[in-house]
């Protein structure tokens, strides 16, 4: 069997963000393979441990990607497919590219993170599935291969449900389905030598971003800091608490 | 013409179909062209008898082969619908199943997708929305061309009132390849999930300092008393002290309630980008020094076991005054 990680590469959570001219600046940021995507790779690498076959990480994104793609290599992924365009191209647009990548690689199983730390979208991979007519499965928590099909549970709005899916698939993952390993020094050395193959967007016939992204701000909301001390009289502070949000706030 | 999904239970809208409804009305005035909604899964014919005061035409998709969600169906109907309208918008609600179905559906119409938007307007040939991004600690402006998709992120819009009688027209739709590819084989409902956390007014969000499952007793009596919601931390679902549809944060839900209850947990970044757009943030925390308090309105430093019982106590007052 194969199976295919959909990855990006994004700025870490815990730096801080910059904004230049009207839109966020990366320079100098530290980029890392999307903690959302990790589980994915995670995934695939667990499938092709427990019942053989090719564990590969396909990627739309700037040539800078391929460094997100040497540490899912570094965690385990035999290959990886990178379609390189600079600038934001809308996760529609790179759907109708990705599957004609993922067309060719006619894998069994597809993974990607649940939601993206840089737009936070969730489209890329249900837009995958529907331009290559296969279904999708989000917020994956627990996954299992049972012949040509799939059982995986998988949170809705409310509840959460299992589900037998037709492969191929495409899923997406969340926090709970695995708990992605660190990269060993020997599997950072090997990643070195693994093939990454690079398209450029264009021969994949990918059109201009259906959309548009005029401007960005940094945007935190100011908070009043009202903070009561009740290290020696807690119950008085949770009630003046309470009055406070009754009264004042008029949220209670 | 605009075509607004409207979610509901089964037997009455849920509050985000009424979001919808605003938001579609607000294009219509410039773009032109009527409200049509669309009602899908079982219910649709009973729930049709509301919705049409918000719309010209409801449709619905209804009947056994629409018993169970999955995004495959969801956007089958929902493009069978929009080619009937002859839409060129379609809103959806940002809500989990929304945000599954309606990239399925762009990419169908070949449409833009805007996606978790707070506002959507649309000026001359341009369609705008405005969203947070980067972890929600950005605020972008986009925009595209028609056709386009618009998801509704909950809790940004006022409700719709009812204006006038619509008509109703059930849509038959083939379902073709789509039919058994994915089977549900079981259902898991969120313990407390009275209401659902991502359109909840009130949430109350426990840490790992609540020590273990049984104090999320309390988490859920104040969320009770409240109407309101559990959420919990990531380290708490690690514990396996609550479900994961609890989770709040970065690899979370996100919910941005009237007014957020951050109880002992520090209050780490990723945490806060699932909650940091709550109206009114307030937190109990032991520690003085916690990044949580940073990020909070009103917050009382104390132990959560002698703050929390009084906190409840005193909201019961209120409710029986």
């Amino acid at each position: 069997m194969k199976y295919v990680a959909i990855i990006r590469q994004v700025p870490d959570g815990e730096s801080k963000i910059k904004v230049d001219g009207g839109k966020v600046s990366l320079e100098g940021a530290t980029l890392i393979l999307d903690q959302m995507d990790e589980y994915a790779v995670e995934q695939i690498i667990r499938l092709k441990e427990a019942a053989g076959g090719e564990a590969v990480v396909v990627a739309f994104g700037p040539e800078r990607t391929e460094e997100a793609m040497r540490t899912a290599l570094a965690m385990g992924a035999d290959r990886g497919v990178l379609i390189t365009a600079e600038g934001y191209v809308d996760p529609i647009t790179q759907a109708a590219a990705l599957a004609k990548v993922l067309a060719e690689e006619a894998p069994d199983v597809v993974f990607s993170g649940g939601q993206q730390a840089d737009w936070d979208s969730q489209a890329l991979g249900p837009a995958v599935a529907e331009a290559l007519g296969w279904p999708s499965v989000t917020w994956t928590t627990a996954f299992e291969l049972d012949g040509a099909s799939a059982k995986a549970t998988h949170d809705l709005d409310e509840g959460a449900e299992v589900v037998k899916v037709a492969l191929p698939a495409i899923f997406t993952a969340q926090q709970g389905l695995n708990e992605p390993r660190y990269p060993t020094l020997p599997g950072i050395m090997k990643a070195k030598k693994k093939e990454i193959k690079k398209i450029d967007a264009a021969e994949l016939g990918v059109s201009a971003s259906k959309v548009e992204i005029l401007e960005q701000q940094i945007m935190e909301l100011e908070r009043q800091g009202k903070i009561i001390d009740g290290s020696k009289e807690p119950a008085a502070a949770a009630a003046e608490l309470i009055r406070l949000l009754h009264e004042e706030a008029k949220v209670l | 013409m605009i075509l607004t999904f409207m979610d509901h239970d089964g037997t009455k809208l849920r509050k985000s179909a009424l979001e919808s409804v605003t938001r579609a009305r607000k294009l219509a005035q410039t773009i032109g062209g009527e409200v049509v909604g669309l009602l899908v899964g079982p219910g649709a014919e009973t729930v049709a008898q509301e919705a049409k005061k918000y719309v010209t035409k409801v449709y619905t998709v209804s009947g056994p082969d629409w018993q169970n969600y999955t995004a495959e169906k969801w956007a089958l109907a929902a493009y069978a619908a929009a080619e009937a309208a002859g839409a060129k918008v379609v809103i959806t609600p940002a809500s989990r199943s929304g945000r599954s179905w309606s990239p399925r559906l762009a990419f169908k119409l070949n449409a833009a997708l805007l996606e978790d938007t707070l506002d959507s307007w649309a000026e001359g040939e341009k369609v705008f929305a405005s969203k947070y991004s980067f972890l929600n600690r950005v605020l972008e402006k986009q925009a595209a061309s028609f056709p386009a998709v618009i998801s509704v992120k909950p809790n940004t819009t006022p409700l719709a009132e009812p204006a006038g009688e619509g008509a109703v027209a059930a849509l038959s739709v083939e379902l073709g390849e789509v039919e058994n590819k994915v089977e549900v084989l079981e259902k898991i409902s969120e313990s407390g999930g009275k209401v659902a956390l991502t359109e909840a007014e009130v949430v109350v969000t426990g840490g790992r300092g609540m020590g273990s499952a049984e104090a999320f007793g309390m988490i859920e009596e104040l969320a009770d008393l409240l109407g309101g919601a559990v959420g919990a931390t990531r380290a708490v679902i690690d514990a396996g002290w609550r479900p994961y549809g609890e989770q709040i944060g970065q690899t979370g839900k996100t919910v941005q309630p009237n007014v957020y209850f951050a109880l002992a947990l520090s209050g780490a970044v990723q945490h806060q980008a699932g909650m940091n757009k709550s109206k009114v943030v307030v937190a109990v925390n032991k520690d003085p020094d916690a990044p949580v308090f940073k990020e909070s309105d009103y917050g009382v430093v104390g132990d959560i076991h002698q703050v929390l019982p009084v906190m409840i106590e005193e909201v019961k007052k209120l409710k029986n005054a």
